[in-house]
Formats: C-alpha cells, sequence, structure tokens
C-alpha cells in the first residue's frame, strides 16, 4: 500500500542552505559551495558549485537531490577550485563518504565547511525527478539509513527529519534471499548480473571511493583485468571493484544508480558491509579512522577461515 | 633480447635422483631469452662458480638462473660469483628445485615436469629483473644503551672502550641493577658489590659514557645507523651539575619512614634519599609521593640545609633527543611475585605458599639483602617479624618456574644455583641452624657448579628433599611446611622459622611496551626475541638492536656479561664501517599513480612510509605521494598488496614479474 512521505522540510532546508551560503561566501569563510541546483527537467536536480554569494539562491534541496557530492571533492575529480575552503551540501549517506575520505588523506576537515540536511528520503535511481516521495518512489538506500539528521557538520537547519517509513529493507532481504542459495545457484546469480556489464566504468566514475588517478584495471603492465566486456573480465572488475571497496563503502549507491545496465552493485557492497558488520563489529564512515579493521591485526581477529 | 644462463644443479644426488636435470636443461634451453642451459654436479662449489663464471664471460650472457637448492641456502654465492663476472647481482635468481621438487616427489616423471615450470617460471622473472644499485646508508657511530644493570654496564664500558659515545638510560635513581642488591655470588663467593661498585664508578667517570639516570626511552624514530630516540629525564627535584652529595638533605629530612625498594621494603629510608650508600650517581632524588613539602607543602628543610643549592621543587620532567646508531637492550628482570594473581596475566598466583600474608615466608633477594653486609640487618640473617635468628631455615625451589599449571613453563635457571649458595651463606653465619630445601631437580650446568652444589650437601649440610611443598601455614611463631619426599615416599612436615622461596624470573615490568617502542618481538612471557636461536643470539629480528642480559631469557652473572660483550661486539663491528650497505630489494612508489591514500603507511611494519610533495615549478603543491625511505624498508611487500591503484612495487617481485611468472604455468 503506497503510502505519501512528508517531504514539507525541505523547504525550509532549501532556505537555510541559501542563507547560509550566502552568509558564509559573503564572509569569505568558503571559497565556493558545492550543492544541488534545479536542473532542466521539470522537478529534476543538478550538481552545482556556487562561488559568488549572489548565486546562492541558485542551491535546493529537494528529493531529487540523489547524487553523492563527495566525489566532487576526490582529486581525481577536480571539478572544484583546489585553494581555500570549500562548503559542501551533504546528507548523512554522503557525510560518511567524506569521513572515509578524511581517514584515507583525501580530504581534511579543516578544508570543508560542511552543511548538513536533514533527509526524509531521496527517491530511487529509476523514478522520474518530478514525481511525490511515497514508500514506493523513496531510494532503497533510504530504508535502511541511520543517519537522517547528519552528526559532526558546520551548520544544520533546525528542522526535524520525519522518522523513517516502517517498510521492508529491500537490500537486507535481498541478501537474505542470495545468502540462502547454494554456492552454485548465487556464482548462476551473479555471472548473469555481471553478463550485463559493458565496462563502461560508470559505477567508478561516480564512486567517492574511485579516486585512484590511474585505475589498476586501466594499467596494461601487467594486464590485471580484461578491458573488453567479456564474461571473465566483467567478473573480475566487479570482484576487484567489491574487494576494494569493502570496508570503506559509504552507502550512498550511487553505482547502483549510474548503472546503466541496473545491475545490483550496491546489493554486493552492502554483503561487504555485512561481513564487515559480522566480523569486526565495524561500520564504515562514522569516524575518521586511522586505520580500519582491514589494514591492521589484532588478536581477537577471527581466525575460523584457517583451517 | 636477454642472453638468460640457466644452471641446473645435480646437488650430488639430491636432485638428480629425482629430477632429469639434463632434460630440464635441455627443455630449458629452449624458451626464448635462454641463450645457454647446462648441469652440473655441484653449482656452490669452486668448479661449479667457474664453469658460471667462465660461461657468462664467453656467452655474454645478460641474466643468470641457478636452479639448485633454496634462496635461502647459496643465493648470496651465486650473486656473488655473478657479480664477480662482471653481471649486477640482482640479475641472478635462484629457481629452488631441490627443497620444492626433487625433495618432496618421488614420481621421477612428475617431478622433471615441475622442475622445467619451476625454471621455467624463474626465467620470465630474471627477464624482467633490474640491475639494483646498493643502498648505503650512514651510521652515527654511537650507541643507546637502555638498562644499567650488569648487562647495560658491561656493554657501555666494552663499546666506550673501543672509542665510540655511548648513552646510558636508567630507569631507576641509580645504576647497578640487581647485581648490586646481592650479597655473596655463586660459585666462588665473592661479594657481589665489591666487584660491581667498581664497575658502576668506572661508568660515571667514562669520557664516552652519558648516563641518563631516573629516565625511560619515551619514543623511538628511525633505523639501524640512524635512531632518533626520545628520553624522559624523570623530575629529580635535585640538581645533578651542583649537588655534591654530601648527604645532608638524607639526614635532615624529616620523613624517615618509608620501606626501601632496594632492600626488598625491609630497611626505611627518608623522603630525600640515594637507594644504597655506593650509588651511581651518588645524586638524590625527592621521592615526591611521600614528601612533605609536595604533599602539604610545608617543609622545605632539605632545600634549607643544601650547600650548593641543587634542591629545587620546581624541577619538571625534561624530553631530551639523542641521535644513535644502535640499541643495545638490557632491561633484565623482575623475580615473580607470588602475594597475588597478577592482574590480567595467564599465571595464577601462589596463595598457598603464603608469602605476603606470613611474614617470615620471603623471597630469594630478600634472603640477598638480610645476607648483604650493606643490608638493613648488616648481614645477620633475622626473622622480619620479630628479628630473632632463624634456627630451622626451608628453602623451596621452582617457585613459579616449570609449572605448566601455573602458566610458567620454562626454566629460571639461576634458582638452584643461588638456593645452593644461600643455604651456604646461611650455615656460615648461623652455625647452630639446619637448612632444607625442597627441589624437583639440581639443574647445575656451568663451570665448578656441580661441584658447588654437591659441596652444599657435603660440607654444608644443606638437606634436599627431592619433592614439591603443597602448603605453608603459620602456627604459633613457626611455620609448618607440609610437603612430600618422593624419593623415600613419605610425607614431610617441617617447623621452620623461616621459608624462603626462588621465585620465578620474569622479564621486567613493562617490558612489552618498551619492545613496541623499539619494534622488536618478544614471547609470550615477554622475554625478547633473538633473531636466531643458534646463530645469531644477540641480535633482535629488528636490524641495529642487540639484547643482553636476563631481559631474553633467564640467565646468571657470567652469562650476562658474556652476552653483553657479545652485544658490544656486535655494535663495534657496525660502528666499524663508515657507510651500511643493504640488500636494495625495496618498495618504490610509481609517483604518476600513487593518490596519497596512505594505506601503505597503515600497514608498513618497518615505519619506513613518508609522505612526499610534488611541485610543479612554480612551487605549487600537486599532490602529495608516498615515499618508501630504503634505509627503513624491509622488503616485505605488504604495501604492495595493500595498494588499491598498485603504484608501490617491490624491486623483483613487481606484478609484472608475477604475472609472467603464472603465466609461464
Amino acid at each position: 500500500m503506497t503510502q505519501p512521505i512528508d517531504t514539507s522540510i525541505y523547504t525550509a532546508v532549501t532556505d537555510a542552505i541559501r542563507t547560509e551560503a550566502a552568509r558564509i561566501l559573503s564572509d569569505g569563510t568558503v571559497t565556493a559551495v558545492a550543492g544541488y541546483a534545479a536542473a532542466r527537467r521539470k522537478g529534476s536536480s543538478q550538481p552545482i558549485v556556487v562561488s559568488d554569494a549572489g548565486n546562492a539562491d541558485k542551491l535546493i534541496f529537494t528529493a531529487a537531490c540523489v547524487n553523492n557530492l563527495a566525489v566532487y571533492l576526490t582529486k581525481a575529480k577536480k571539478d572544484i577550485p583546489k585553494s581555500g575552503r570549500i562548503g559542501v551540501v551533504v546528507k548523512g549517506c554522503d557525510l560518511r563518504a567524506l569521513v572515509g575520505l578524511m581517514g584515507e588523506s583525501q580530504l581534511k576537515r579543516d578544508d570543508l565547511y560542511l552543511i548538513g540536511v536533514p533527509c526524509a528520503g531521496v527517491l530511487g535511481s529509476t523514478i522520474q525527478p518530478a514525481t511525490e516521495l511515497n514508500t514506493d518512489t523513496i531510494a532503497p538506500k533510504c530504508l535502511e539509513c541511520v543517519e537522517r539528521l547528519p552528526v559532526g557538520c558546520d551548520f544544520v537547519p533546525a528542522v526535524t527529519p520525519p522518522p523513517a517509513p516502517e517498510l521492508e529493507k529491500k537490500y537486507a532481504s535481498e541478501i537474505a534471499r542470495l545468502e540462502a542459495m547454494t554456492p552454485a545457484e548465487r556464482w548462476a546469480y551473479w555471472k548473469e548480473q555481471f553478463s550485463k556489464c559493458i565496462k563502461c566504468y560508470a559505477c567508478r566514475q561516480v564512486c567517492p571511493f574511485c579516486f585512484c588517478e590511474q585505475c589498476l584495471c586501466d594499467r596494461n603492465r601487467p594486464q590485471m583485468v580484461e578491458t573488453t566486456p567479456r564474461p571473465a573480465g566483467n567478473m573480475a572488475w566487479h570482484i576487484v571493484r567489491a574487494m576494494h571497496l569493502a570496508g570503506r563503502c559509504a552507502g550512498c549507491a550511487e553505482c547502483e544508480r549510474a548503472c546503466p545496465m541496473d545491475i545490483p552493485l550496491n546489493l554486493l557492497n552492502r554483503k561487504m558491509a555485512k561481513e564487515l558488520k559480522e566480523l569486526f563489529d565495524y561500520e564504515s564512515g562514522f569516524e575518521v579512522l586511522e586505520c580500519g579493521p582491514l589494514a591492521t591485526f589484532t588478536e581477537k581477529d577471527d581466525q575460523s577461515f584457517i583451517k | 633480447m636477454s642472453r638468460i644462463g640457466v644452471f641446473v644443479c645435480h646437488c650430488g644426488e639430491n636432485i638428480s635422483r629425482t629430477v632429469d636435470v639434463e632434460r630440464v636443461a635441455a627443455e630449458v634451453g629452449k624458451l626464448p631469452g635462454v641463450a645457454l642451459a647446462t648441469d652440473y654436479k655441484y653449482m656452490c662449489s669452486d668448479p661449479g662458480q667457474g664453469l658460471l663464471k667462465k660461461a657468462i664471460a664467453e656467452q655474454r650472457l645478460s641474466h643468470v638462473v641457478v636452479a639448485a637448492c633454496s634462496p635461502r641456502m647459496h643465493e648470496r654465492t651465486f650473486r656473488k660469483a655473478v657479480e664477480s663476472a662482471g653481471i649486477n647481482p640482482f640479475l641472478c635468481e635462484m629457481a629452488n628445485i631441490r627443497e620444492h621438487c626433487s625433495w618432496v616427489h618421488d614420481n621421477r616423471e612428475e617431478a622433471t615436469e615441475k622442475a622445467i615450470e619451476i625454471v621455467g617460471m624463474m626465467v620470465e622473472r630474471v627477464k624482467r629483473n633490474r640491475a639494483l644499485p646498493a643502498i648505503t646508508v650512514p651510521v652515527t657511530k654511537r650507541s643507546l644503551i637502555i638498562g644499567g644493570g650488569i648487562a647495560g654496564i658491561q656493554a657501555a664500558l666494552d663499546i666506550a672502550d673501543a672509542g665510540h659515545e655511548v648513552v646510558l638510560v636508567e630507569r631507576e635513581p641509580s645504576i647497578g641493577g640487581h647485581m648490586a642488591q646481592l650479597s655473596e655470588t655463586f660459585p666462588t663467593l665473592d661479594c657481589s658489590q665489591c666487584i660491581m661498585t667498581p664497575r658502576m664508578v668506572d661508568v660515571a667517570n667514562h669520557p664516552r659514557i652519558t648516563l641518563h639516570s631516573y629516565s625511560e626511552v619515551e619514543h623511538v624514530e628511525g633505523y639501524i645507523g640512524n635512531f632518533q630516540v626520545t628520553i624522559r629525564k624523570k623530575a629529580r627535584s635535585v640538581d645533578e651539575k651542583k649537588c655534591t652529595g654530601c648527604g645532608v638533605c638524607i639526614e635532615k629530612c624529616p620523613i624517615r619512614k618509608i620501606p626501601n625498594k632496594f632492600d626488598c621494603n625491609l630497611g626505611m629510608r627518608p623522603a630525600i634519599y640515594i637507594p644504597f650508600p655506593q650509588a651511581v650517581p651518588n645524586t638524590p632524588v625527592i621521592d615526591r609521593e611521600s614528601c612533605a613539602m609536595f604533599k602539604s607543602g610545608k617543609c622545605g628543610l632539605c632545600k634549607k640545609v643544601c650547600g650548593p643549592g641543587a634542591v629545587d621543587y620546581e624541577q619538571e620532567d625534561r624530553l631530551i633527543v639523542e641521535p644513535v646508531g644502535a640499541i643495545v637492550v638490557a632491561t633484565g628482570f623482575d623475580l615473580y611475585d607470588i602475594t597475588e594473581k597478577p592482574k590480567g596475566s595467564q599465571i595464577k598466583g601462589y596463595g598457598e605458599f603464603g608469602h605476603g600474608r606470613i611474614p617470615d615466608v620471603i623471597d630469594g633477594m630478600t634472603f640477598e639483602r638480610l645476607a648483604s653486609a650493606s643490608g638493613p640487618t648488616g648481614g645477620r640473617i633475622l626473622r622480619p617479624s620479630d628479628g630473632r635468628e632463624p634456627k630451622q631455615i626451608v628453602f623451596i625451589q621452582c617457585v613459579g618456574s616449570r609449572a605448566r599449571e601455573k602458566g610458567i613453563s620454562y626454566c629460571s635457571k639461576v634458582c638452584c644455583m643461588y638456593t645452593a649458595k644461600q643455604t651456604m651463606l646461611y650455615h656460615h653465619k648461623v652455625h647452630d641452624g639446619q637448612a632444607y630445601v625442597f627441589f624437583m631437580d639440581a639443574r647445575t650446568p656451568g663451570k665448578s657448579y656441580d661441584e658447588f652444589w654437591r659441596r652444599s650437601i657435603e660440607e654444608e649440610e644443606a638437606v634436599y628433599i627431592r619433592g614439591m611443598v603443597s602448603r605453608l601455614y603459620q602456627k604459633g611463631d613457626k611455620i609448618v611446611v607440609m610437603g612430600s619426599d618422593i624419593a623415600v615416599g613419605v610425607q614431610v612436615e617441617i617447623e621452620a622459622d623461616m621459608v624462603v622461596l626462588a621465585t620465578a624470573v620474569q622479564p621486567r615490568s613493562g617490558a612489552d611496551i618498551l619492545a613496541q617502542k623499539l619494534g622488536i618481538s618478544y614471547d609470550k612471557y615477554h622475554f625478547y626475541s633473538e633473531a636466531h636461536a643458534k646463530l645469531r643470539p644477540v641480535e633482535c629480528a629488528t636490524a641495529g638492536i642487540y639484547l643482553a642480559g636476563a631481559c631474553q631469557g633467564p640467565k646468571d652473572i657470567p652469562d650476562t656479561v658474556s652476552q653483553a660483550s657479545a652485544a658490544a661486539a656486535k655494535v663495534m663491528t657496525l660502528f666499524a664501517r663508515e657507510k651500511l650497505e643493504r640488500e636494495p630489494i625495496v618498495a618504490r612508489v610509481r609517483e604518476a599513480g600513487c593518490v596519497g591514500c596512505f594505506y601503505c603507511r597503515k600497514v608498513c611494519a618497518y615505519g619506513a612510509i613518508e609522505e612526499k610533495e610534488i611541485r610543479d615549478r612554480q612551487g605549487n603543491l600537486i599532490k602529495v605521494v608516498a615515499y618508501v625511505n630504503p634505509g627503513v624498508c624491509g622488503g616485505c611487500g605488504t604495501c604492495q598488496a595493500t595498494c588499491p591503484s598498485k603504484s608501490v612495487e617491490l624491486d623483483g617481485y613487481t606484478d609484472e614479474q608475477i604475472v609472467a611468472m603464472i603465466e609461464a604455468l
């Protein structure tokens, strides 16, 4: 049964973002603010970098503001002025990515001015932007969100997001379904999913954690991953991606949104996150860590895999 | 095109028995890039190496693969041979067809096939090897010694006498360690202090030894030849430079009833004190927890009476940095305290022996203080409870040691001998007394040791009872010792006046924390681990750090002094060179690919990864990348495995080489 989700706070959030952006731009706190602006299609949004206080009223926040702006702050994607402090509009999920990037020496907290967004949820990747947010159109990641009100930001509009709708958690139930399969069935499932891949690397380009200047998959001495979209190379690429994101992925689901072939990429990432939670009681993106569980060893670590 | 020479060794019959070496040579000879493939009975022999050198010259070889034993065995041999023939030694690799093939298989056909593949892989690898220049690092010819007991003192004097500067750090207010506490030493019964204190004075007067007493190592950075050690000089509250050691402050101090740790808490000392009369340096220290001035702000007597004005209540801890090239760790031991179960330890306590509850149950070190002429009783053996002379005394050996069920399985090595000595000292001082010893075995290997032990029984009338004690309890002013004599098979009950427990030797408290600062390994008891139990017994696996004395394992004085001199010799060997040459198999960063996530730094066990700024010609910062300090890198390759963009690689083990090896299969 479809129920509407209350997004009325987004008006107040938009106003607060505009006021704050204008203030920090005009008093010189930041040199630019990365946020969302209305795009050409009705109801849609696109990322924008505002460096003039006069343009601050272009900023908006709606349920169509799906992008994770953290990707624009990493080194490999140099779209934002490098000098000075940058303001950035962040949802809770985006904030987890920023925290992860700080732990990996890609960003410094002092270089950022974080404008947190109290979030009621955003639209799913296949939903038309002008659609109303309801229990059918909300992105699956929002159903598992634990950070609707970002913490540790420099500014958060003083509104309270509505409680999350009590719905079936789609990733959790899908993981349970896959875990119940035999290894052969699971292999067949992923083989079929990955056979769709056309190696466009949109998942890599949109991921805030794929910040390498030269991806190892683009190297040819030695060639680690076959470049043509054939089954073996596809499988290798997606396994490399899942392993490289284990313990790092913040769960923004941008990979899944950007994938033109509708491969359930975030499902793989959520499974890795679940493993990390079970093995090391670790969830990424909540504190800036000097050393995550996969880059360290303690005597308490699970040794049961040694047989 | 490379001209690779492959030399297949028979290793006598070790390889040729299971592997058809001629066929291996013939098959490998067909691989692209191989100019010559031949076999020989003993490649490592002089004629074998001659064959290799001759082939390099005649065939103009560019790379060499020796298919023989493990590289651990002969890699160095063949690299040297290749170098003398004019090829960079790192263009020579070994294919292990002995341990990895002939020794573990018996089917000749299959073993030969496997050997061909192993050699083929190494051909592909060596083809992609780079000629590596030797890496040299400078040597700072100063050494740090941690611990001022007999081990540290011996090492310090040896190194300083050889002409190098020494920095000696001691945690306590005076050097001397446990040996300064002992009365007389086995097997010659010479007075410990009489032989120890002149050494302590030598340290104090040595022009090349800098002594930091009442100090601790705070932090260690750097690597062999180039350590930077931060030392915390704890606030002594007395200026070492001004103090003349006259001792007036000690006489005048009104707080006098503080148990003296040096005397195992039997004697008393004032709040401003030197631990014992022969202390080096002879500078008092104020015990701030007991001093009235620090507790209530009222007193200041020591400052008033101090002629040179050395007493300074305002003094604070100071941090100093000492550059050194080598470190000798000589932190010594503690005696196992059986009073209570140590917190958080797997070692169980010994409540049944009453130590800590029954005042006349003491440990071996307390007995030493009672027997020492400079001790709290002036060398008379008296009961701590009532000051009477004990007429029946029981010694119990292996308290803590060799007790797997209690958590310590090792032998503490010195207790058999010191207990024998203590029965003698007792007999010399209490002529009408009787000593009993409960023991499991008497372990007396060592020059004149067994004779010494026999003497304690045959001439000094100690009664040795083979068996352990089950329980002790106080009965009136006696201690009832219940044990078994397993030689006779009866239960024994002795009413003793005093019981001495030979408690286990353990590493100094905090040994694990120091090891973590130094980056050296330790065993489950926190004894430091040597690099090789037989062939490198005084070196740590971490280059430039050496071990001396009981911090490595229980040791008596002669062994400790020998090991200290051995460690000193190792330091001097290091200092004999101006520059250190080290194996150049180190990681290198491909800066174009590095994005500076520093996962490599997080996993590097050697602390070899540093930050490097890349700037353009105008000086603008482009990016920060990882840099591997080749002097520190241990060549383990963990960074290579961790790097997400594969931007750091170990020379000789690059991904390109490893993939080529896999593809050769």
